[in-house]
């Protein structure tokens, strides 16, 4: 031990110390250099560039024949549209909940029935929402026929209106969630959180009504905090193709569809109008968050002087019994929705105006199960490759700035967000041709760095917060005693990080068991995972089947987290246990 | 910056040997990459030990990046090198025999070249009758040959059209990912316009024979155009509606109706189609175009609405359309449309994505009447529980679109002597005689029964049908496909049309 | 303000506050307008929960018996904003989003605009702070915040006021005088006040009853 005085360092730690040097890098490379390029690999055939087909000259051609698809106005007008409603629908439905529920045990409770919505996939949860609001849907079987006096199913337009409702509506109560818990997990810094509730508290004991003491009190401190995840969502939102696949019109569809349709499409030259597509996709996003950051503005002007007039109340009692009732209608949707899928998994025939099956079978999960192993282990793997890759990135990163004592610079934070913020449609084309110059029979690997790209923002962002409220004092304890950092890193940080470590992994499955477009473009099909299949049943010929798989889907994720919880149990026994021997 | 250096170089026309080196050394680069991913992941695909998988996955992520980095990294491959001319050497070899032997020696090396590899069989996954017989082929050829087939389920055969124009433009000539096809029609020709498909490799297989090609012209030729040996037939199939009454317009005991009873109230030609639809408003709809099943109705209300015209107007079907053919056959078609989309489900404002989305909606009994290109998949539904009980099936009395479907393998597959074995056991009559099985796939055979042995004949017999399913003794009227321009030309102009309203 | 000449009063009758069904503390007092009460108490006695309970915001896993009246009215059941007690914590709690004279105006009943601003200014300038109704918050220094927040609290028109170790984080001159001018100012609007603190010195100041809490049984045991 004597030794350690000496200035020799042993080669793990020197290891150490150059691979966390390098980690940020990495990170910021794994972020950067697949989304620029593919942009890159889209940018050149939008103008023209496209060798396989020889065309190897650079024009406008492209955007030409963009302008002049039919309907195109109205593809863009779409995307616009729902993803600025929703986005917005979800921000006041996160807003009136937060409000009302701010202070009461009703907000955790419906933190926890929210919670697991957000890992739900996207596409199934639009199948879901499907299910319920079809002519002969859950909604339609309920009131029928005592109600309607329907015998046949009605021919209303929902889902797939050429309006967009259903596509607002699975993407509001997708987003929802996702708002909220961000949210709320970024005001439970403990701090800010006593912070905040003591300045509620204030504004209560001032004669403030509850909800009126969250909007001019609370709200303008915590609106920064959701100011990105919004972007993030109204991003995604705008370029989104599960939910509008399932859920929207096709005459015409969304322009994030209409671009796939034309990827995909037969007529090979149509590639470069997609390309184009893709372009015009990137500034529909742009203007969709200027849109927003304009209507922050403009609301921020009209209600800055309301702030401090000293009005108590408007009208908080009957707004408060509307969003009670509409928080039972929330949930009461949801649970529909879910029930549905339920009984179709499990339905025999099924005539219309009935609300219960006529039969229950389990030939639909038998024979589901014998053909969804490949999937979920493909899922699972990809999955945890990705995660690993994630969780063990983000942790060094973290070290590093432990390390040097300095937050990621704001450039560095905002790269952390760009897969998110960029549309993926717009850059996976352009990979997939790069992956495909690059090393084209690694599609297990491709796929995972692909996920990768969508998995390590959340884990970094899921993580970086609680590695940065570690109390520093263990860490300078432990190298008083002469414990290298390497030692340090290993165990004293990493096992106080364990929960949250956990719960990182469990969000960074999750997100890569949602992903949808990546793992069907990069992996050019010869990779299923169950979320591929599910939506490409979902517009299947079975409700049944693809019930089947859209609980299978839910179901992986929910495993990951109870495997935490599960984790997690374990653990505060054992401590207990310790604790009663001692 | 080294990425715009890399595609720099690559793109850079001037100097055409640089390029041309670069290309090939990323080529190598990337075959290089792949196999060390091959030897290292695919056997540890279930991640068994997490802690070496990550080995891997870490050398994989540094060397990766560094290929991604650095022009210099190229200089890496030069002692795969070697391995690589090998390879390419082989294939020479085989081409050569090709040339010289009879067939039955070539066979022989083909057969014995693509044993103990992978297929990537590119194909519509919408139905799970035909995915469980394209297992039940995977079983065959690795039993016969260990070769692993694997089912790549496309929603759209051009999804797997757009891979290979993808590698094409990545330059990925060899070891491209779609070894075997499903596919017909305008995927076909564009296929064949893009020169995506290996050409004269049909004649080779040994089981071609048996459709008698010789006698029987429909073998060779897709929609009209000359196969050139890049496809070979795998079975056919006819246009075949089905027609589910609601439950309240019928009596109860439809058990007991006879056939003819049941289907008695559903239209039987392309006009009847239109009266029953003004009569029973939102209770039918077609798939949207570029969907293969949309085209097939448009191209069958076509020919059917042309059928008073001349011989000679209608001869145009066949050949590229003109502006003459188009301006005498496009507008009834138009007409015909415009007044029947008003009555559509949900009055022609939304069409649904596929053949199978539009059995769904006759399942929830949205809508009374559907169509489809596999007759056996509507009794395997009922059964299922995916159609009602009361499903029946019948033909129009004025004509049934018909078609072949083949199989092809690209230019670029990665294993087409496998892919070759694997289509010369399609056609075998063992598998043939399976699909032709109404509970297996019910998709009739392209093999010539009548040259066949009797013993083998009868493997093609019939067992008693299910109710839903089409009667034996249905009168099917063939109408040929017309040209696959046609297809393009009705797409885009639906789309033109109907696409934005 | 106006009502100092009425019998302004905080009665506690007869509270046991409970925890987990153990007795925490109990509590019988009156006190009058203008007087101060000072609770003192080692940490986990109760003093804080006893202020929680007087503003309807008693935590969860407590329990009260008793009753509160305010003015002879009694406000056991009414709902925390409709109590006017006003509050001051030892952190200034100004809102970081508003101006120094629009954390005043939060609090003030609406009324007219101009009218408000004036009276902000005036009572800004009372207490030492004159022109700085435009400032943020975070731009003053600790002793200046506590006064803001002193103003906000009084303007609020409050019925009573609680002061839960409003002083301990100042040094000892600015504790002084701030304390000097709180008291001033109670006694002046004639409100009934609750201090608790650990400070032997405030207590003094205060120049009041002082009840001493005793640790809980549990901490005893």
């Amino acid at each position: 031990m004597s030794n350690s005085l000496v200035t020799k360092t042993p080669l793990s730690d020197r290891l150490f110390n150059a691979i966390v040097k390098i980690s940020p890098k990495v990170l910021m490379a794994i972020l950067i250099l697949p989304v620029l390029g593919g942009l890159f690999g889209v940018i050149l055939p939008a103008f023209g560039w496209l060798p396989a087909l020889d065309k190897t000259q650079f024009n406008v051609h492209g955007f030409q024949q963009l302008i002049q698809t039919p309907g195109i106005a109205q593809m863009i007008g779409l995307s616009f549209f729902t993803s600025i409603v929703s986005g917005l629908l979800a921000f006041i439905i996160t807003l009136l909940l937060l409000a009302t529920y701010f202070d009461s045990p009703w907000l955790p409770r419906i933190q926890r029935l929210l919670g697991p919505i957000l890992v739900i996939p996207h596409a199934a949860a639009a199948i879901a929402i499907a299910f319920l609001i079809t002519p002969s849907g859950m909604f339609a079987r309920l009131l029928s026929p005592w109600l309607t006096g329907w015998q046949n199913p009605i021919d209303w337009l929902l889902p797939h209106d050429p309006y967009g409702i259903s596509i607002i509506m699975g993407l509001t109560l997708k987003e929802l969630p996702f708002l909220l818990l961000m949210t709320l997990s970024a005001i439970a810094q403990p701090a800010l959180n006593i912070k905040l509730r003591a300045q509620y508290r204030l504004a209560l004991s001032l004669g403030y009504y509850p909800m009126t003491a969250f909007f001019k009190a609370v709200l303008p401190n915590i609106y920064p905090l959701m100011r990105l995840p919004i972007l993030a969502i109204l991003a995604y939102a705008s370029a989104s193709v599960e939910m509008p696949l399932i859920l929207g019109p096709n005459a015409p569809p969304t322009l994030a569809v209409a671009i796939m349709n034309w990827f995909h499409d037969v007529d090979l030259s149509l590639r470069i109008k997609a390309s184009a597509g893709a372009l015009l996709q990137l500034l529909i996003t742009m203007s969709v968050l200027i849109t927003w950051w304009l209507l922050e503005k403009i609301t921020l002007a009209i209600t800055c002087k309301s702030l401090s007039n000293g009005k108590r109340t408007y009208g908080d009692a009957f707004w408060a019994k509307i969003i009670n009732f509409f928080t039972v209608l929330l949930i009461s949707f949801i649970t529909l929705a879910l029930l549905g899928m339920v009984f179709w998994s499990f339905a025999g025939y099924w005539q219309f105006p009935l609300a219960l099956p006529e039969q229950w079978v389990l030939v639909h999960w038998q024979s589901a199960l014998l053909q969804v192993q490949t999937p979920i282990i493909n899922s699972l793997s990809i999955g945890l490759v990705a995660t690993s890759i994630a969780i063990i990135l983000t942790l060094l990163t973290l070290e590093f700035e432990k390390q040097n004592g300095a937050l990621l610079s704001n450039y560095s934070s905002l790269i952390i967000y760009l897969p998110l913020m960029i549309p993926s449609i717009a850059f996976l084309f352009g990979l997939v041709w790069l992956q495909e110059a690059l090393h084209s029979k690694a599609i297990f690997m491709n796929v995972a760095l692909a996920h990768l790209l969508f998995v390590l923002p959340y884990v970094f962002l899921s993580l970086a917060s609680s590695y940065r409220r570690l109390d520093p004092r263990y860490a300078q304890v432990a190298a008083s005693l002469g414990a290298s950092p390497f030692k340090i890193f290993l165990q004293v940080s990493l096992p106080q990080l364990l929960m949250p470590i956990m719960m990182a992994s469990a969000l960074g499955l999750a997100i890569s068991f949602s992903q949808y477009l990546p793992t069907l473009l990069v992996g050019g099909g010869r990779l299923n995972t169950v979320t591929t299949e599910a939506v490409s049943l979902a517009n299947g010929a079975s409700r049944r089947t693809s019930a089947v798989y859209a609980l299978i889907q839910m179901l992986l994720p929910a495993i990951a987290f109870s495997m935490i919880w599960l984790v997690s149990t374990l653990q505060n026994r054992q401590k207990k246990n310790t604790k009663v021997n001692l | 910056m080294p990425l715009g250096k890399l595609s720099r170089l690559l793109s850079d026309k001037k100097s055409r040997f640089s390029t041309v080196f670069a290309n090939h050394s990323l080529n190598k680069a990337a075959i290089f990459l792949s196999h060390k991913q091959q030897n290292g992941l695919r056997t540890q695909f279930t991640i068994t030990s997490n802690f070496k998988a990550f080995g891997v996955i870490l050398r994989q992520l540094i060397l990766m990046l560094a290929v991604i980095f650095s022009p210099t990294a190229l200089s890496y491959t030069a002692p795969i090198s070697a391995q690589i001319f090998e390879q390419d050497s082989i294939s020479v070899t085989t081409s050569l025999v090709a040339k010289k032997a009879p067939v039955e020696t070539i066979w022989n090396t083909i057969e014995t070249l693509g044993k103990n590899h992978s297929v990537y069989f590119h194909a519509w996954g919408g139905d799970p009758q035909i995915n469980i017989y394209i297992q039940w082929l995977a079983k065959r050829v690795k039993n016969s040959h260990n070769i692993d087939l694997h089912h790549v389920k496309l929603t759209d055969t051009s999804e797997a059209v757009s891979r290979v124009l993808a590698e094409k433009s990545a330059n990925n000539h060899q070891q491209g990912q779609v070894d075997l096809v499903w596919i017909n029609g305008e995927n076909f020709a564009s296929m064949a316009q893009y020169q995506l498909l290996a050409r004269g490799w049909v004649a080779q297989l040994p089981n071609f024979s048996l459709t008698n090609p010789s006698e029987n012209e429909a073998m060779t030729r897709d929609f009209g155009l000359p196969t050139q040996g890049m496809e070979a037939p795998w079975g056919q199939a006819s246009l075949s509606f089905y027609y589910t009454p609601s439950p309240n317009t019928h009596d109860l005991n439809y058990a007991q109706n006879s056939y003819q009873d049941s289907i008695s109230k559903a239209p039987k030609n392309i006009n009847q189609l239109l009266t029953w639809a003004e009569q029973n408003p939102g209770r039918f709809t077609y798939p949207k175009p570029p969907d293969f099943l949309s085209l097939s109705f448009l191209k069958y209300a076509l020919i059917a609405l042309n059928q008073q015209q001349k011989e000679q107007v209608k001869s145009g079907l066949y050949q590229a359309p003109t502006p003459q053919s188009q301006a005498a056959l496009l507008p009834t078609l138009w007409a015909y449309l415009d007044k029947l989309h008003p009555h559509l489900w949900h009055q022609g404002q939304y069409f649904v994505a596929s053949g199978t989305a539009l059995q769904r909606l006759v399942g929830d009994g949205e809508i009374n009447l559907g169509f489809t290109f596999s007759a056996a998949q509507i009794p395997a539904s009922v059964a299922r529980y995916n159609l009602p009980e009361n499903t029946r099936s019948f033909v129009m009395k004025d004509g049934s679109l018909s078609n072949i479907h083949f199989v092809a393998i690209p230019y670029n597959a990665a294993n087409s002597d496998s892919a070759k074995v694997v289509a010369n056991f399609m056609l075998s009559v063992e598998a043939q005689a399976k699909k032709q099985q109404a509970e297996i796939w019910g998709d009739s055979t392209v093999i010539d029964v009548s040259k066949l042995p009797v013993q083998q004949q009868l493997l093609f017999s019939t067992n008693q049908p299910h109710p839903s399913a089409l009667p034996i003794n249905s009168k099917i009227i063939a109408l040929s496909e017309p040209h696959p321009s046609w297809s393009k030309l009705i797409n885009r102009e639906w789309l033109k049309r109907y696409g934005a309203q | 303000m106006s009502r100092s000449f009425e019998t302004s009063s905080l009665q506690i009758e007869n509270l046991t506050i409970l925890r987990e069904k153990t007795a925490l503390l109990s509590l019988n007092e009156t006190i009058k307008g203008g007087e101060v009460l000072t609770i003192m108490g080692p940490s986990g006695s109760g003093k804080s929960t006893l202020l929680n309970w007087l503003t309807g915001m008693l935590p969860k896993g407590f329990q009260a018996e008793g009753n509160v009246y305010l003015n002879s009215v009694n406000i056991t059941q009414t709902a925390s904003y409709q109590r006017h007690i006003g509050l001051l914590y030892q952190d200034a709690l100004l809102f970081p989003h508003l101006s120094v004279a629009d954390n005043i105006a939060f609090a003030m009943p609406k009324g007219d605009k101009k009218a408000r601003a004036r009276k902000i200014s005036f009572a800004l300038a009372e207490v030492g702070l004159a022109g700085l109704d435009n400032r943020h918050p975070d731009s003053l220094s600790g002793g200046q915040q506590a006064r803001v927040a002193l103003l906000r609290v009084l303007l609020s028109q409050p019925k009573a006021i609680l002061l839960d170790e409003a002083f301990s984080k100042l040094d000892s001159q600015l504790r002084q005088e701030t304390r000097q001018l709180v008291f001033e100012q109670i006694k002046q609007h004639q409100l009934p006040a609750i201090m608790v603190t650990h400070d032997e010195s405030d207590a003094i100041a205060a120049n009041g009853k002082v009840i001493h809490l005793s640790a809980t049984p549990e901490q005893h045991n």
